[in-house]
């Protein structure tokens, strides 16, 4: 999973401009709009169990609250960056536009790695991030939820932290919490879910049908594992998925050709998504490394790890038969490596909506909790559905009327939503 | 015939009359309806039936894959096999989670549209010409009206889940276990269908509903049984297929004078009471009663509605005879006169053309049910919805009884009313209601106690003769035994006795009715004052299995010998 130089934020950045001088915008709206309009960047010193300090750095980038609270995830891994977490913020500006809820965007993190710290330690790390920005938080001003290696767990501590700084119950503050602890059905299914109803749709104007769609998938996380179970259900087969090796922390990819057994893959998974490949492979699996995923010979590929997998140095490598790319992770796919793929009449359905069912159902969390209601999985995940399918024809009809891809009709839709009330409110 | 298009999100307005969701089986109905919508309604001739307009009113099948999915998310599969009572085969199937691949197009469906559905049963089974399970399962009817989508997506869900349960409800489970399958057998599709209809104040309805067969079993007068029959109702079509009170022709002579003895006797055997969706507050929310939304109204409320106008006849005490219309005060009685003697509407001819096409196209004897929504004033323009068609048996070969027979010393049940052609010589059983005994006011006890004693036969194989009073299978629990088709679906002879408080005919349009041909019972009506009595004295004397109170169940040491001539009308039970 190559990282190489990629810088996500100048990414982001290019992308914005790119779409601003598609769309005309003045210079006010270019100023306003490609950079976060507050960052908190701070140390966290945590007590680690054998009683020595550590500091951690600890950021939260909140890029734009014009249509609403920013709203965005807090990731805890040992690579993250400001320039990162910047560009996550901006997507997540566009993302909540393009689905049409009343939210902005934001992005936190804390560099650290989740798998060397203990249960004390990760409680530690979570109220301190908390403490420090308390005063930013909350559902009228941004609200945190989940993201790479931090689940459910991790947010009770959150709001549990927040509520005591506060000084009363705001469930809304922080989303993404188990259903036992305020949390919405459907929330850990919701990412993966949600990037196969987009999928699903776009089989459909592909003349493709599901029973005979194969699909090689990056990442064994929570989207991950929910899209190959949703996918599996609408009668499609996975054939590999790449992962993280459980002992060496290594890429790797597992293969079965007559499609993965998710239930069977999930036995020989840590909680981050880490599969024991040994096992796998005693239980008849084939292992290769971990770039392999991209070469498999299916109709469908599904990045949902890091960003830029997708690159100009794999990006040959993507096996002929690909006609679908579905990114469930964030930025999977640098922009020249779309635009090979685009040459080559692969469809690339972006990130901005394909993951955009994490965002929608902390919006319903949000919801529920404002109103203190209680939701059923069908309840949500048919709003979920019914809002992602129907941004999905918004983003298809202006793509079709423009011209455009679907990344680029995705973000002038996005876009020109946030510039609208940024113009209303006379910010620009 | 091709294939049921997918629903699509996109067309949800103007979508096909017939969509689905989900693959898999659509059932039988379902099945029948697109058959309806592509072949059978295209033979009928619009310029004879100037003014009405026919069609299957919009509906969308989940196919049996999404209940598939759904007792295997569930794991309900593993609380059907311990066979547990209804409402907690409900409650269980409400607390169970939709497939989340299915819920969207349902979220989509549902937010555009405001008016009452009917969910109704679509099983594999259903409608089979051998097996055929009419009525057995669940329809549910949803006002579908909240200003919320949510509300309304909730609502229809529940109804779904209802329609899915009432497969393993213990009167199914019979009937199922019955003809020979097992629960697992069974898979149900489900259809969401418009209901046809009016609203007036907190009701909706259509002004007429009925059933049509194209072979009468009871004709009278100058009509022929090959000219088939129409029973009409106000109302949802819920009074005739669940035997209620009906008006029945011949769509040949639908002016003929119909087979009452007395205005009086006309009057005391016509509907007065209909059933609506009930587009108000329901009045004790349950998701687990399939009457939830459902409303009786009397003939009163129907006309304060501005529903009877082409309808009823009123009684004029002066010449003591009916006049077709509202145009005095009176007595209402629905004759449907106004609309089916009619020469300005065809409403005699609409009937005729869709039982003519049906039957052509199924090459067979048909069952069709419609319902019809009328100009309130001037009757026409009319939409006809057409609900459902069926195969029916009608059985033209058999045995022949001699009229001797049926005086011969040995005769226990002699009838010359019956249902069916055949012997059976195997059986040893009989289930009966006692005359000395038998309490009107009882009968939803005796139902119960009838399912029990149906459960322990089937269970253990062994068919049976039932013989009790009034029309089996009606809802109107004075009129006869309430019993679902389920709850005796063991019993292969059917007595039905009148007593002088209880003097009912089996309806033709019930469901009951389509199974008792179907599943080939062996049907006889014997009268309290005619010349061959029933002989009680002997089947009280036979050795009881005890344990019921208001059933007998006796149990003779040798097989007792049916024969049934239904070309002759003649049937025997002899000792």
């Amino acid at each position: 999973m190559s990282q190489a130089v990629f810088n996500p934020f100048a990414a982001a950045q290019g992308q914005f401009d790119r779409i601003a001088d598609l769309m005309g915008l003045d210079q006010s709206a270019r100023d306003l709009l490609r950079r976060p309009i507050h960052e908190h960047h701070f140390a966290i010193p945590i007590r680690m169990d054998d009683r020595r300090v550590r500091i951690f750095d600890g950021f939260r980038i909140v890029h734009n609250d014009a249509r609403g609270p920013a709203w965005g995830g807090v990731r805890f891994h040992p690579q993250e960056t400001p320039d990162t977490l910047r560009a996550l913020a901006m997507w997540m500006t566009w993302k909540t536009a393009i689905v049409n809820i009343p939210l902005g965007g934001s992005m936190g993190g804390v560099v650290c790695d989740p798998h060397d710290l203990s249960r004390w330690e990760q409680e530690a790390l979570c109220r301190a991030w908390v403490r420090r920005l308390a005063r930013d938080l909350g559902p009228e001003r941004d609200v945190v939820a989940p993201d790479i290696m931090t689940h459910g767990r991790h947010m009770v501590w959150m709001l549990d932290e927040f509520e005591a700084v506060y000084g009363g119950h705001r469930p809304g503050a922080i989303t993404g919490k188990p259903v036992y602890a305020g949390g919405s059905q459907g929330r850990a299914e919701a990412a993966g879910y949600g990037l196969v109803y987009t999928l699903r749709e776009a089989l459909k104007e592909l003349s493709l049908a599901p029973d005979r769609a194969v699909a090689s998938v990056q990442g064994f996380g929570t989207v991950g594992q929910h899209a190959i179970d949703l996918l599996i259900r609408i009668g499609g087969t996975v054939r590999s998925v790449a992962c993280l090796d459980r002992s060496s922390h290594a890429p790797a990819t597992v293969i079965r050709q007559g499609g993965v057994d998710l239930e069977e893959l999930r036995t020989f998974a840590d909680p981050f998504g880490s599969i024991d490949c040994e096992k796998a492979q005693s239980a008849g699996y084939e292992i290769k490394d971990g770039e392999a995923w991209l070469a498999e010979p299916v109709d469908i590929l599904i990045p949902a790890a890091l960003e830029n997998q997708i690159n100009d140095f794999n990006v040959q490598a993507v096996a002929p038969s690909v006609k679908l790319i579905v990114e469930g992770a964030n930025g999977p796919t640098s922009e020249t490596a779309e635009a090979t793929l685009q040459a080559r009449g692969v469809t690339v359905i972006p990130d901005l909506l394909a993951n955009a069912g994490g965002v929608l159902c902390s919006y319903f969390e949000q919801i529920q909790a404002a109103s203190n209601q209680y939701w059923t999985l069908a309840e949500v995940m048919s709003r979920l559905d019914h809002q992602l399918t129907s941004a999905f024809f918004e983003v298809g009809e202006l793509s079709r009327t423009k011209g455009l891809t679907l990344r680029d009709a995705a973000l002038v839709l996005g876009i020109d939503r946030v510039v609208s009330v940024s113009t209303d409110r006379g910010w620009v | 015939m091709k294939e049921v298009p997918l629903f699509s999100r996109s067309e949800v307005v103007d979508r096909p009359a017939v969509t689905r969701i989900g693959g898999g089986s659509l059932g039988g109905k379902a099945a029948g309806l697109y058959l309806i919508q592509e072949e059978i309604i295209p033979l009928i001739d619009a310029d004879e039936i100037l003014g009405f307009s026919v069609g299957v009113p919009p509906m969308v099948v989940l196919g049996t894959d999404v209940f598939d999915r759904f007792m295997d998310d569930n794991k309900l599969w593993n609380l059907i096999a311990s066979e547990p009572p209804d409402d907690h085969v409900a409650l269980a199937f409400q607390r169970g989670e939709m497939p989340v691949e299915y819920v969207g197009d349902l979220w989509a469906l549902i937010e555009g549209m405001t008016t009452p559905l009917a969910v109704r049963s679509s099983s594999r089974l259903e409608d089979d010409l051998d097996h055929p399970f009419a009525g057995v399962y669940a329809t549910k009817m949803v006002p579908n009206n909240a200003f919320s989508a949510d509300q309304r997506f909730c609502l229809l869900i529940e109804a779904i889940k209802f329609v899915w349960a009432s497969t393993f409800f213990a009167s199914a489970r019979s009937a199922v276990a019955a003809a020979g399958k097992m629960p697992q057998d069974e898979k149900m599709a489900v259809i969401l269908q418009e209901v046809v209809g009016q609203r007036a104040g907190d009701r909706f309805y259509p002004c007429v509903s009925g059933v049509g067969r194209t072979y009468n079993f009871y004709p009278s007068g100058a009509a022929q049984a090959s000219d088939g029959v129409i029973n009409l109702a106000l109302g949802l079509g819920r009074t005739i297929v669940d035997g209620g009170r009906s008006w029945g022709f011949s769509p040949a002579l639908p002016k003929a004078p119909p087979p009452f003895n007395s205005v009086g006797e006309l009057l005391k055997n016509t509907q007065i009471r209909f059933w609506a969706v009930n587009m108000g507050p329901a009045e004790v929310p349950d998701p687990l009663r399939e009457t939830e939304y459902l409303v009786e109204a009397g003939l009163a409320d129907a006309e304060a509605d501005g529903a009877l106008r082409l309808l009823v006849s009123t009684y004029d005490a002066g010449s003591d005879r009916l006049d077709p219309g509202l145009g005095r005060h009176g007595p209402r009685a629905l004759t449907f006169a106004p609309l089916v003697a009619s020469r300005m509407i065809p409403f005699s001819d609409l009937m005729r053309q869709m039982l003519d096409a049906s039957r052509k196209v199924l090459d067979q004897d048909v069952e069709i049910e419609f319902a019809v929504r009328l100009d309130r004033q001037h009757g026409l323009p009319a939409d006809v919805g057409f609900l459902q068609v069926r195969p029916m048996r009608v059985v033209t070969e058999g045995i022949e009884v001699d009229e001797a027979v049926l005086d011969d010393p040995r005769v226990v049940i002699a009838s010359t009313h019956v249902l069916g052609n055949g012997v059976q010589d195997g059986i040893r059983d009989v289930v009966f209601l006692d005359p000395d005994s038998f309490d009107p006011e009882t009968t939803f006890e005796v139902a119960a106690e009838l399912e029990g004693i149906n459960r322990r036969l089937v269970a253990e194989g062994r068919p049976y003769i039932l013989v009790g009073f009034g029309r089996w299978g009606t809802s109107d629990a004075r009129q006869g035994i309430p019993v679902t088709w389920g709850q005796i679906s063991g019993a292969k002879i059917i007595v039905e006795a009148t007593l002088p408080e209880v003097n009912t005919d089996l309806s033709q349009g019930s469901h009951f009715f389509h199974n008792v041909l179907g599943f080939r019972i062996l049907y006889l009506s014997v009268e309290h004052d005619g010349p061959r009595p029933i002989d009680w004295a002997w089947l009280r004397s036979c050795p009881r299995i005890p344990g019921t109170e208001r059933v007998i169940h006796v149990r003779i040491d040798h097989p007792l010998e049916v024969r049934v001539d239904g070309r002759n009308m003649r049937g025997v039970i002899l000792r």
